[in-house]
């Protein structure tokens, strides 16, 4: 199903809207607002004809922002909002903006269903590795060790691999990039938005109020591009499966060194592969059984209740 | 007097006791009785005690019934439970005298004056038609036989049922229906007085089970969207309506759990679908959260929840009505939801067509409260005119670009306060004006806040959408006055919904032939509750019985909550057993309560 789009291209500030957003200065999610309405502007997406629903947390604020149509949902219940909205309306282009609380822990048995049924929805995780709005809990990506407010001696779990996870799952599409990297940010959703399917963008985004580890400063120089440097082909699972596997590596000191990251943090586009959506099949369905009016033989149903 | 017949197969789970009730009730709406039928099973796929009861007549019928007029035992555990039922003049078919698993007390049996027939049922579908699973059609086809039923009616319906199975399985059928046939002809004597009294004209009536109503009712509606997930009783509802919604261009999404179901439907009613679940209690309790969403973001949803016996797990397959508190108030906060509940399978067809109407006239959600026995009991219904029921479906107002000119647009706001609480709706897609919904407190232009003053505004907006609810829907109370006129000194009055209203209705039918002056009313909108009509009927009578099937009694609780009628009127009947009312009990509860002597 095609998306509904203009004719020209609007300048990506058309695609905020005048609510000013609620952040701490510094805030790592501004790069996505930043970076989303680029990608808009560079698919000449009609405002009136784009949906993204959300969460609960701080990033989870973000379609208030935006001149897009949007649900602020409960918590953890923004991708099963945008299936319904894929049901009913599916030529209009969804987008998930989301916190890793949200989508990996409240929200955790919709992912994966999500991602094997592949909608074609963009999930856009702001990933700060803890809870923010709360102030201060660790979330299933926080760092061994890292102490938030309930577990003050430190986060005694390891942190969750959501890239390997997300391929895992079935998503057709898994990248990670980083919110101080406004231009590889942008074209990572923007190839998320093109891609037929689901897609899945794991953002790096820094909380400079109360992760004081996983900084703008911690991430300067602790990047590396799987595609440009690594030369990672996305269509090849084995080798993505590979990869993801060492996402994590540099939570490690005893990793500093280890292939293929030596202790870096990797973005780029993990995995891709072109899959039937599920709006696809079910429009197939809808082809092979509904009249093109739209109006079924009333008569005809109603025979089959007659004694 | 009227043709009135109740016929029950009672067995085992598996052994086609649903099936035996369900041919005998095709036959009998075939020949032209009204039919109406109560089935209950074990939680279990296979094994337990299982019924299915068919009642049938020349005249409307209201409930369930009392009991049974024939009893047909397919096992002992059938006839151990049934014993303290049967009554003086009632049949008992067995299976024996050889081949069953058990032998009734047939000296004991005599005295009582129940007439008994011994036909090995077993014995027959293995020795003789060489099948064990043609047992219930030797024990329907007896039925046919014994009570005057044309066969050919029966093997019509075999046909139908089975000749998508191949020519063999229909022969087999046949063949035990011939087996049936021969044996009663040679070994009973017929001594009883039962029999049907040969076809009336056909009436233009379709056949639904509660479930299938309710799934028909949403394709008629325009349901686009119809997320579940699979729960018992209510998972039927999904099955019936599958193939029907994607006649109509609309699809049945299984989720992944019933929040994502409720997610869904929001997101779908979002994007403009009408949209629709269907739980039963454990469900509804999962969906409290989102429920409020759609109250806060004025997103029209129908959920219905086919009640069971709670708390917790409780008792799946069972009939109760006990999720009322939680349908109307078991989210937090105060948000604004209307429930509904129909009383027999024609009102869960044209109530589910009212759950989308209301949704989308008033944009909130709405429950409708169904419940086990109402799911499996199967009625013929006088065929709906969907080309009428179409042209009154209520549409939401969305505001669409063509209809604004962009001047416009600034002052145009998605939750724009009104004096009906109503405001236009914005649609993806549709309309020109880009929103948030937002289950955060919010400003006519859906902006977050939170100052006191707009808090109220706002909270008084959304509340005055569900104050007029009663006053614009008369038709969703229904009066059962007999030849009362309103405002009349009754004997007593009676307040009964859901499944009960309809067995409350036939026990007030009776005594009022027998000359008591019943008001009665059986409200179809139970939250907001109908206050003005309840009121009205107080001052009818000094005391109002309000039979429900739940341990606390929600809407008895509600009437002494919402109304002004006076505490000490309002006479509770409850029953918690797992099993609907029957009308006797309510009939005897009336007596007592009139101070009459109540006959054994």
């Amino acid at each position: 199903m095609e998306y509904i789009r203009l004719q020209e291209k609007l300048p990506p500030k058309e695609y905020r809207s005048d609510i000013e957003p609620t952040w701490c200065p510094g805030c790592g999610d501004f790069g996505v607002v930043t970076a989303l309405t680029k990608a808009f502007s560079e698919e000449k997406l009609d405002p009136a004809a784009i949906t993204m629903t959300s969460g609960i947390g701080c990033s989870s604020r973000l379609p208030l922002w935006m001149n897009a149509f949007g649900v602020h949902t409960a918590h953890g219940r923004a991708l099963p909002a945008a299936v319904g909205i894929r049901l009913a309306k599916p030529e209009t282009p969804t987008i998930v903006t989301a916190g890793d609380g949200d989508i990996f822990s409240i929200g955790m048995e919709h992912f994966p269903h999500t991602a094997r049924k592949n909608f074609d929805i963009t999930l856009v995780v702001m990933d700060n590795r803890m809870y923010a709005l709360t102030k201060n809990q660790t979330s299933p990506t926080s760092r061994y060790g890292y102490k938030g407010s309930l577990n003050p001696y430190g986060n005694i779990e390891d942190p969750f691999n959501v890239i390997k996870f997300a391929i895992a799952s079935g998503a057709t599409f898994v990248a990670q990039s980083y919110a101080g990297n406004p231009k590889h940010l942008a074209e990572t959703i923007q190839k998320a938005i093109e891609h037929k399917g689901f897609s899945f963008v794991n953002v790096l985004s820094p909380c400079p109020t109360f992760n004081k580890i996983d900084t703008f400063k911690y991430y300067k120089g602790r990047l590396i591009d799987i595609n440009k440097e690594l030369g990672h082909d996305p269509s090849d699972m084995k080798a993505a499966l590979e990869l993801a596997s060492h996402a994590l590596d540099a939570d490690y000191p005893e990793l500093e060194d280890a292939e293929p990251f030596k202790g870096k943090r990797p973005i780029g586009i993990f995995y891709q592969v072109q899959k039937e959506t599920f709006e696809e099949r079910v429009a197939k369905l809808k082809e092979k059984y509904a009249p093109p009016s739209g109006e079924p033989d009333w008569d005809e149903i109603l025979a089959q209740y007659r004694p | 007097m009227a043709f009135d017949l109740t016929v029950k197969y009672a067995g085992e789970g598996g052994e086609g006791v649903i099936s035996a009730g369900d041919f005998t009730m095709r036959a009998a709406s075939n020949l032209g009785y009204e039919v109406v039928t109560f089935k209950s099973f074990p939680a279990e796929i296979k094994g337990g005690y299982a019924l299915s009861q068919v009642r049938m007549s020349d005249e409307k019928i209201l409930s369930q019934g009392d009991g049974f007029d024939i009893l047909v035992a397919f096992n002992g555990e059938a006839y151990e439970v049934n014993k303290p039922l049967l009554r003086k003049g009632n049949v008992l078919i067995w299976d024996g005298p050889e081949g069953g698993d058990f032998e009734p007390d047939l000296e004991e049996l005599e005295k009582m004056g129940v007439f008994v027939y011994a036909v090995p049922m077993s014995k027959l579908a293995k020795e003789e038609v060489g099948a064990y699973i043609t047992k219930n059609i030797i024990a329907v086809a007896s039925v046919f036989e014994l009570f005057g039923f044309p066969i050919e009616v029966l093997k019509e319906e075999i046909v139908k049922k089975f000749s998508k199975k191949g020519e063999d399985v229909v022969n087999l059928n046949f063949k035990a229906i011939e087996v049936a046939q021969n044996y009663i002809k040679e070994h009973i004597k017929k001594v009883d007085p039962y029999k049907v009294p040969g076809p009336l004209p056909k009436k233009d009536v379709i056949i639904l089970e509660g479930n299938e109503a309710i799934a028909l009712g949403a394709a008629v509606a325009g349901c686009k969207v119809f997320a579940a997930y699979p729960i018992t009783p209510a998972t039927t509802v999904g099955n019936y309506l599958a193939p029907i919604i994607l006649k109509t261009g609309g699809f049945v999404y299984q989720s992944e759990d019933e929040i994502s179901s409720m997610a869904a439907i929001i997101g779908a009613s979002f994007a403009g679908a009408k949209a629709m679940t269907a739980t039963s209690g454990p469900g509804i309790s999962l969906m409290q959260e989102l429920i409020g969403l759609a109250s806060m973001t004025e997103l029209p949803t129908v959920i219905v929840d086919v009640q069971r016996a709670g708390p917790s797990t409780g008792m799946p397959t069972k009939h109760e009505q006990a999720d009322l508190f939680a349908a109307a108030l078991g989210g937090h906060g105060d948000d604004q939801r209307i429930v509904i509940a129909p009383k027999n399978v024609e009102e869960n067809f044209y109530l589910t067509i009212e759950a989308f109407n209301l949704a989308e006239k008033y944009q909130l959600p709405v429950l409708m409260l169904t419940d086990g026995s109402l799911s499996l009991r199967a009625e013929a219904i006088p065929t709906p005119d969907i080309k009428k029921i179409k042209e009154n479906l209520v549409e939401r107002p969305v505001v669409r670009k063509e209809d604004v000119k962009p001047e416009e647009l600034e002052n145009l706001f998605r939750y724009a306060i009104t004096e009906s609480g109503i405001s236009p709706v914005f649609v993806p897609g549709e309309s020109p004006k880009p929103y948030t919904a937002t289950g955060l407190e919010h400003a006519e232009n859906s902006r977050p806040r939170t100052t006191p003053n707009e808090r109220t505004v706002m909270m008084d907006k959304r509340f005055r959408k569900i104050a007029r609810v009663e006053e614009e829907n008369p038709h969703l109370v229904e009066w059962d006055l007999g030849d009362l006129q309103e405002g009349d000194k009754a004997d007593i009055a009676v307040v009964a919904w859901g499944l009960t209203a309809s067995i409350a209705q036939e026990a007030v039918k009776r005594l009022r032939d027998k000359g008591y002056k019943i008001a009665a009313l059986y409200p179809k909108i139970l939250y907001p509750v109908p206050k003005n009509a309840l009121e009205k009927l107080a001052s009818m009578a000094d005391k109002i019985l309000v039979p429900e099937a739940s341990y606390l009694g929600h809407f008895a609780r509600f009437m002494k909550m919402f109304t002004n009628i006076p505490q000490e009127k309002i006479v509770q009947f409850n029953i918690y057993r797992g099993e609907p009312f029957i009308p006797k009990e309510i009939e005897e509860k009336i007596l007592e309560l009139l101070g009459e002597k109540v006959s054994a």
